[in-house]
Order: C-alpha cells, then sequence, then structure tokens
C-alpha cells in the first residue's frame, strides 16, 4: 500500500502533534455543535474523546473526515494548514474511521467488504492474502471468504479495523467501538489498539462516554460539552470522578431543586461557572472529589420514593439479544405507583429497545414484564395494553401514530372496539371520545377528520398522550416524550407526567436528557450497555455520581 | 422523512403505497388528472393519425364496439365483471400494505379449481355452481396465502412471489389440459385432442338476467359488484376495516396497538387471491369464453383488473366505473381492429389512460413535498431533533 505516510511518519519525530485543530466551529441553524475547538492528537498516542450525547463528538469527527464543512478554524497535519473538503481528502491524509454503526455489508464477503470502494480490477486472490497479511499484522484473526452476515459482533468489529487499517492510516479514529462488544472483545479491541500506537506510532482518537475504557486505554483524553472543550489533561493525571463531573457538567442538584419548585429547565442557559477551555486538571466549580463506591449505588428497586407500595411495573433479568447482540441484559426495574423514575443514560444504551419492548415491538429472550403483580404474556398482541400499560414510544412517527390516519382514528386506534357496535365503527361514538379527548387534552387540530399527518409535533404527542391516558392505565412509560418538541408543548408534557404520577400511575420517563430525567424524577435508575449500573434518589444524584454510571463504571 | 420505520418490510413500496392511496388533498389532484386524461387522448388520437387510422373512426368503432346497442354492452359488462373482482382483491391487499400483483395466476387457478370441480364431480343442480364457485375462491386464495407463508418463512418479497407465481399457475394449467386423468378434454373417435377441458355441463354456467337481443346482465357481474359493496363496506365500516388501514398505513403503530400483523396481513393476501380465483371462475363459467378451461383464458383479465384497482386508488367503490372503462376498452378493441387500426393501440391507449389517472397524484404529492423544503408536509416539526441527531 502506500508509503508515502509511513516515510512522513518514520520522519516526525513523536513529538509533534499528528493532527491539530484550531478554533473549529459548526453551526446547525441555533445549534453550536462545535464551539471554538482546539485539539492536538499525537502520534503515538491514543486520546480519549469523551461526552453525553450531543456534545459535538460526533460532528467533530465528520469534520476531520470531509463529512461536514466547518464554519471557521484550522485543521494542520503537523505544521501546515490542510483542506478537508470530501472523505477522499480525508483519507489522503491517512485520517481513517470505524463507525459506531458497522458499515459492512451482510451479504457479502470479508474480503469483498474489505476491497470495497477500491478500483480497478477486482482480485479475489489478491485481496484475501492482503486481509489475511493485515489479520496477522494486528492480531485480528478473520476467515477473509467468511460472509459478514455469519459474524458476531466482535468479528464484525475486526473486519470495519482491518478495512481501516489497509489504507494504513496515520490518525485512526473510533467512534463508541465497544458499544456492541463483549468484554473479552473489547479488551482484545484495546490490544490490538496498543499495538497500533506503541509499535507503529501512528494516533488514535478513541470517541467514548465509558470511563473505565477512557482511563484503562487513553493517554490524553478530553471532555467535550455542549460543542466546547471543557477539560484536557493527561490520563494519568485525571481520575473517573474528576471525568464523571466534566463530561455531566451542570450543578444537577440545583436543577432538582429547580424542578421540585416547578421551574423547568432553560434550554440554552450555560451552566455556570464553566471553566474556559483547555485548563489542566482544576476542579470544576462545587462538587467534591469523593469516589463512588458500588454498594451506595446499586440501591435496591423500589427502595427510593415508593418504598412499601407493591411495584406497579414490575421489570424482571430483561435480556435481549439482537443479531447477535445483547442490546439489554438482565435488565431489572420497578416503578411504584405514583412515583416517576427517570431512566437516563447516553443514547444507545438499551432504551430505545427496552421502548420497543414495552411497546410490544420486540420480545425478550429471557425475563419477565410484570404489571400490578401479574406477569404479562408479551407474544400475545396488545397484551401489555390490555394489561394496563400506557407508552409514549420514542418515535411516535414509526410506532405513536399513523400519520396518514385522522385525529380522531388515531384517538381511538386501540380501543376500536369500545367504539364499535354489531360489527360496525361508529362514526357518532368515535367523534364523542374525540372530541371530549381533544378537549381535555388541548389538541390543537384543524379537524377531528384531518390527517395526524398535519399537526404540529407537540400536538401529535398529545394525541399520543391522550391516547394512552384514556384508557386508565396503572403504568404509564414515557420515551423521550419530548423530542422535537417545543418550549410550551414540553411544558405541557411534563404537567401531564406529573399530573398522572400523582394521579396514582406509575411512571417510567426513559430520556437521555439529565435536565428532563431531574426536572420530573423522582429516583434515577441509569442505563449503562443494556445494564441497570445504579438506582439513586434523585436528591442524591450529583453530577458525579450519575457520570460514573452513565459511564459503566460502579457496575 | 427523516424518522422512518426502520422496521418496515419495504420502505419504498410503503412510501409508493403512501402515494397511491387516497388522501384528502385539494383541487390540484382532480385537475391534474383532467388535464392529464386530455393529453392521454390527444397523444392516442396523434398516434392513431400516425399508424394511418383515423381517430373519430376509431372512437366510433370503440363505441360501436362496446355500447352501441345492447348486445355491445352485454359483452362490456361480461369483461366488467371479472376486471372488477381482480380490482376489488387487489384493493383489499393493497389497503392491507402487501401487494399482491399475482392475480393472473389466481385468476388461472381459480378456474382450474373450478373446471375440476364441474368436470370432474358428480354434483347435480344449483349446488355444482355454488361449490365451483367456492372452490375457485379457496384455490387461489391458498395460491396467494402461500406467498404470504414465504414471507414469514424466509422473507421471501411478497411482490416478488406473487408475481413469479404466475408463471407456476400458467404451467400448473397447461399440464392440467394436457394429461387426460387430469382435465384434458375426451378423446372422440379419432379427432386429434386439444390442449383444453371438455366443456362444463349446464348446471355449471352461470345465468343472466335478460334475453338476447336485449340486455344481459350475467350472474359474474353481480357477484362481483356484492363483492365490491361488501369490501368497500369492511375496509371503511368495519373495526376489521380499521386495523386493516391501520396495517397498511404503518404496520409498528399497528402492531404497538395490538393488531395481528402477519394474520392479518397474510388474510388480506388470500381473501385478494380468493377474488382473483372467483374472477377466474367467472371467466370459465360465464359466456365471455368458451367454459372450457384453456391456458390462456385469463386474458391478462389478471394485469387489467390490477390497473383498475390503481386507477381507482384501491377504493372498491370507485373500482366500478374503471373496470366499466376497461370492460369498454377490452369489448371496443376487438371492433377496433376492423376499422384497420391495429388492435394493439388499444393497449397502448389504455397504458396511457393509467398514466394519466396514476401520475396526477404522485406528481402533486411529490411538488407538494418539494415545495415544503425536501420533506413532506407533516414532518416540518423534525427540524429541531434533526440538527440534534447530527450533533450527537
Amino acid at each position: 500500500m502506500t508509503t508515502v505516510d509511513e516515510r512522513a511518519r518514520e520522519l516526525t519525530p513523536p513529538s509533534t502533534p499528528a493532527l491539530r485543530l484550531r478554533g473549529v466551529s459548526k453551526r446547525y441553524g441555533p445549534v453550536v455543535a462545535s464551539d471554538n475547538v482546539d485539539l492536538d492528537v499525537n502520534h503515538g498516542e491514543i486520546h480519549g474523546l469523551l461526552g453525553e450525547n450531543g456534545a459535538g463528538k460526533s460532528t467533530l469527527m465528520k469534520i476531520l473526515l470531509g463529512l461536514v464543512q466547518r464554519d471557521s478554524g484550522t485543521i494542520m497535519r503537523g505544521d501546515t494548514p490542510v483542506a478537508v473538503r470530501d472523505p477522499q481528502d480525508a483519507v489522503a491524509l491517512g485520517i481513517g474511521m470505524v463507525h459506531q454503526h458497522f458499515s459492512l455489508i451482510d451479504a457479502l464477503t470479508v474480503w469483498e467488504n474489505v476491497i470495497l470502494g477500491d478500483t480497478g480490477r477486482i482480485d479475489r486472490a489478491a485481496a484475501c492474502r492482503q486481509v489475511e497479511e493485515v489479520s496477522r499484522r494486528y492480531g485480528l484473526p478473520i476467515d477473509p471468504t467468511a460472509r459478514v452476515e455469519r459474524l458476531s459482533a466482535g468479528e464484525r468489529q475486526r473486519v470495519e479495523l482491518i478495512k481501516c487499517l489497509r489504507r494504513d492510516p496515520s490518525v485512526l479514529i473510533l467512534d463508541e467501538p465497544t458499544s456492541v462488544l463483549t468484554q473479552a472483545e473489547s479488551a482484545e479491541l484495546f490490544t490490538v489498539l496498543r499495538h497500533v500506537v506503541r509499535a507503529e506510532n501512528r494516533a488514535v482518537i478513541l470517541i467514548s462516554h465509558k470511563l473505565a475504557e477512557i482511563t484503562a486505554a487513553t493517554d490524553r483524553v478530553t471532555v467535550l460539552r455542549k460543542g466546547k472543550v471543557v477539560f484536557h489533561s493527561p490520563t494519568g493525571d485525571t481520575t473517573p470522578p474528576e471525568l464523571a463531573r466534566w463530561m455531566v457538567g451542570r450543578d444537577v442538584s440545583l436543577r432538582a431543586e429547580g424542578a421540585a419548585l416547578g421551574m423547568l429547565p432553560v434550554d440554552g442557559a450555560a451552566p455556570s461557572g464553566d471553566p474556559p477551555a483547555q485548563t489542566t486538571a482544576e476542579s470544576p466549580s462545587g462538587a467534591e472529589a469523593e469516589a463512588v463506591t458500588p454498594a451506595e449505588t446499586t440501591a435496591e428497586p423500589a427502595a427510593g420514593a415508593g418504598s412499601g407500595i407493591a411495584p406497579a411495573l414490575r421489570l424482571r433479568d430483561l435480556t435481549v439479544v439482537i443479531d447477535g447482540v445483547t442490546v439489554l441484559s438482565e435488565l431489572s426495574l420497578d416503578v411504584a405507583p405514583g412515583e416517576i423514575v427517570g431512566l437516563y443514560g447516553v443514547e444507545g444504551n438499551g432504551q430505545s429497545t427496552l421502548g420497543d419492548l414495552l411497546s410490544g415491538l420486540v420480545l425478550p429472550s429471557s425475563g419477565t414484564v410484570e404489571l400490578t403483580g401479574r406477569p404479562v404474556e408479551l407474544e400475545r398482541p396488545g397484551a401489555l395494553h390490555r394489561a394496563g400499560l400506557g407508552i409514549i414510544p420514542e418515535d411516535r412517527h414509526s410506532s405513536g401514530v399513523v400519520l396518514d390516519m385522522s385525529v380522531a382514528e388515531n384517538l381511538v386506534m386501540k380501543s376500536i372496539g369500545d367504539v364499535s357496535g354489531r360489527g360496525f365503527v361508529s362514526r357518532r361514538k368515535m367523534h364523542a371520545v374525540a372530541r371530549r379527548l381533544a378537549a381535555e387534552f388541548n389538541i390543537v387540530a384543524p379537524s377531528l377528520d384531518a390527517p395526524v399527518r398535519s399537526l404540529s409535533g407537540g400536538n401529535q404527542q398529545r394525541v399520543v398522550l391522550a391516547r394512552e391516558l384514556s384508557a386508565g392505565p396503572s403504568v404509564l412509560v414515557a420515551a423521550q416524550p419530548t423530542h422535537g418538541l417545543d418550549v410550551g408543548a414540553i411544558e405541557d408534557m411534563y404537567q401531564r407526567l406529573r399530573d398522572a404520577a400523582s394521579e396514582g400511575v406509575a411512571v417510567l420517563l426513559i430520556s437521555t436528557e439529565l435536565e428532563e430525567v431531574m426536572a420530573l424524577a423522582s429516583r434515577i435508575a441509569v442505563i449503562c450497555s443494556g445494564r441497570i449500573t445504579g438506582v439513586l434518589p434523585a436528591a442524591e444524584a450529583t453530577a458525579e455520581r450519575l457520570g460514573m454510571l452513565v459511564g459503566g463504571v460502579a457496575a | 422523512m427523516t424518522a422512518s420505520s426502520p422496521g418496515a418490510p419495504s420502505g419504498t413500496g410503503r412510501r409508493l403505497l403512501g402515494l397511491l392511496t387516497p388522501r384528502p388533498s385539494g383541487w390540484q389532484t382532480p385537475a391534474a388528472t383532467a388535464v392529464a386524461v386530455v393529453a392521454a387522448l390527444a397523444l392516442s388520437s396523434a398516434l392513431i393519425t400516425l399508424t394511418g387510422g383515423s381517430p373519430s373512426a376509431s372512437v366510433q368503432a370503440l363505441f360501436e364496439g362496446s355500447m352501441a346497442d345492447w348486445t355491445a354492452w352485454t359483452s362490456t359488462l361480461l369483461y366488467t365483471a371479472p376486471l372488477l373482482l381482480v380490482a376489488v382483491g387487489a384493493c383489499v391487499s393493497a389497503r392491507s400494505g402487501s401487494f399482491n400483483i399475482g392475480q393472473e395466476g389466481q385468476v388461472l387457478i381459480g378456474a382450474l379449481a373450478a373446471a375440476w370441480v364441474g368436470l370432474r364431480l358428480a354434483i347435480n343442480g344449483p349446488a355444482l355452481l355454488v361449490i365451483m364457485l367456492l372452490a375457485a375462491a379457496l384455490a387461489a386464495g391458498a395460491w396467494a396465502g402461500l406467498s404470504s407463508l414465504m414471507h414469514r418463512l424466509r422473507g421471501v418479497n411478497v411482490v416478488v412471489s406473487t408475481m413469479l407465481m404466475t408463471f407456476v399457475a400458467q404451467q400448473v394449467v397447461a399440464y392440467a389440459v394436457n394429461m387426460p386423468w387430469l382435465l384434458q378434454e375426451s378423446r372422440v373417435g379419432n379427432a386429434p385432442v386439444s390442449p383444453q377441458s371438455n366443456p362444463l355441463p349446464p348446471s355449471g354456467l352461470l345465468g343472466s338476467f335478460g334475453e338476447y337481443p336485449g340486455l344481459q346482465i350475467n350472474g359474474g357481474l353481480i357477484l362481483a359488484v356484492a363483492a365490491a359493496v361488501l369490501a368497500a363496506v369492511a375496509i371503511t365500516r368495519t373495526p376489521w376495516g380499521f386495523r386493516l388501514t391501520m396495517l397498511g398505513r404503518n404496520p409498528l403503530a399497528a402492531k404497538h396497538a395490538g393488531v395481528r400483523v402477519n394474520a392479518l396481513g397474510g388474510l388480506a393476501l388470500a381473501i385478494s387471491g380468493a377474488l382473483a380465483g372467483l374472477a377466474g371462475a367467472v371467466l370459465l363459467a360465464s359466456p365471455v369464453g368458451v367454459n372450457r378451461l384453456q391456458p390462456g383464458m385469463a386474458m391478462n383479465i389478471g394485469w387489467d383488473g390490477l390497473l383498475v384497482a390503481l386507477v381507482a386508488r384501491n377504493r372498491p367503490l370507485a373500482a366500478m366505473p374503471v373496470a366499466l372503462l376497461f370492460g369498454v376498452l377490452r369489448s371496443g378493441g376487438g371492433f377496433l381492429a376492423a376499422t384497420g387500426v391495429p388492435s394493439f393501440l388499444v393497449d397502448v391507449v389504455k397504458a396511457l389512460l393509467v398514466l394519466a389517472f396514476v401520475a396526477p397524484p404522485v406528481v402533486v404529492a411529490l411538488a407538494r413535498r418539494r415545495r415544503s423544503g425536501g420533506r413532506p408536509a407533516g414532518a416540518r416539526r423534525e427540524a429541531a431533533p434533526a440538527a440534534e441527531e447530527a450533533i450527537a
């Protein structure tokens, strides 16, 4: 393969950064995804990039790969500013990336996937030889002629790595590489990465929200929050609790108080006392550096607000395996009547699957769901609904509403039998129910016969909420209920959820927004890699403790 | 759409369905349709002129062959009945979100089953006809149901499997009429034997109301109209139809709401097959043909019926006038050849008309989508989460 990069690397002393970013900014409309970011990535080092959802990690990497154009700022290879206008530029610069979601084609074999995108004649033997060579060099055993669909998640990851390493990148970027890997597979991956930086003097950027990974595998760490670099340090000089605080950042207890007073978190208000970028190892405001012991955090379910009352919703050892990946792993959680439990975590840690499971769209491979003490036969269509579970699904367009059916029809979707008589749907009864619900839930629609598609997001969400609450559920699951809603609609949704809880409904709020969880929940369960890493009362939730749990520490 | 359902079996197909199914729309669609029909007619007359015919003479011939007198009307209605049956079935399956396009084969299977019952079972009186029709519906329903089964067990695409099963059905019928022990006609003396069955006994024929030379309404048409009305009521007025529509519009939401998606989808496919099978039985038992099972007896009725449903945009009641129009084109088309116009031009005219009816709603919807900035009207509010995703 190319030797230009190799020579360049040999000539470059290890101290010179492989890649330098200066003042890189990118806005999407009103949202600043990247805010004046400075970043140095050195040869021979693994550089950890830590941050929550929406911290701007992916945007930054997309800029480096030429997938997104920066608004301002400089990217330098060594000391020379370079242009990264498209992915070809990035390849020419020796920047390679292993994406979080595999970009392999299932129906093709390993070698076919590896050479995908090459030009010229297809030489099967040469391609296989190359795959074998790369796999031997890095200790990534793989059969080049195997079909990708038969491979495990770990093996697919290997193929992605081989695909990337074959191009001999000088900077290798890995986006949440362990999210689908087992413990052993992750360990193996980090061994390979060590080799890549130590023996070959490449630079690696490791994007992750898992603290254990960052502290164990990286040499330097940069924490991003809301597009800004908020912390930067050699990994050896910092601790997981400190990183957790920087990652979560906000003074969470203050938020909880605000929520208790009925104040809503204001979006865009910068957390007070944000230290300037590139500060090194300086303790952030307010939080003290105490270590969280596992005993404290893995609190008993229902030991919080709802203790003494039988839980209305009881999830027991739920395990879900999709395409060989364990998405939920023995997840257990109780929600008592009248309480709001927030399930918080970084996106992609199994929350969506839990939502799908509670929507009846996914079946667990083991474990049970109990509602008011009775196990639900999940394989029966509509069983959860009949057992008294209402749900606001995460993606209302995919399973919450039928966009091309009318408001009235959507409102009676789950209770069509109740508005029918003698085998026919009664339009009169359906409209009566719809009128009542529309009034009760302030649904603004051109007419009850208008398709739900014509409604605003907030009103669509009210349709879902009205339908679910009208069935008189004992449990209400709200998955990302305010995603994409405006401030007024968010406020309305929060009030409805609080009202439901005060009427004795057990509310499970699944959210990736910490503000939302802090504003509503009395107990917070944190999910990481498909398991509950801890449950703690909202009053005891500090940035540090949440950050640790979100990062999978103290599991 | 940014929030397309990930689990939906075929995104493109569903989007296509979304564009083709009725949706409250303004004046644009009817106006565009009118323009398109005029354009199609203009193009048709241009084609007729170019091939050396006269447009006015052609229209005259079409009219004479299909509507000029009661005999012509009778022939038109004989074609209308099977077309309508096929179309109603296509409406039901398309409403459920699975595209059955194998009606041509299902028609043959229906005819085969009816012929076997009519010729091989010793049943007398009116019961024979009833059992023939039932057998046709059951056999073709099961035939279409196979595609649903293939989809569930092995993930075979329903569109592809229903279509390919048509060719299997053609071979099965060809086999049946070539095998003396199955359905081939009896040898009389030393006369050569053709690949066709014996004619049906009189008790296996569909009767008509009315006498030649007056208007004759065949029993098949009554059956077809009844099926259309029944399907329309079932789809728009019953909880079953509500679930069917929900399944077609958003299978995930339907599943979430407790609909047994696999069972209902399979049933819809089987119903559409059963109605196509009935069309086959009607072709066999009504005076439109020779009352014998013949390999070519489906006469593209299956494909045309599908077009009827397409033009009617999956509404069974709207399919009635459309089926009548197609019946007119069929019976008039035969007459047209007499005027020197190549008869295949009728197919071209038919195709142009189908395009004129089908294209405008799609074009209007696409234009609307473009105007709202590349997103369908309802997806505007998603701009915000989309931006968030970009950062994450």
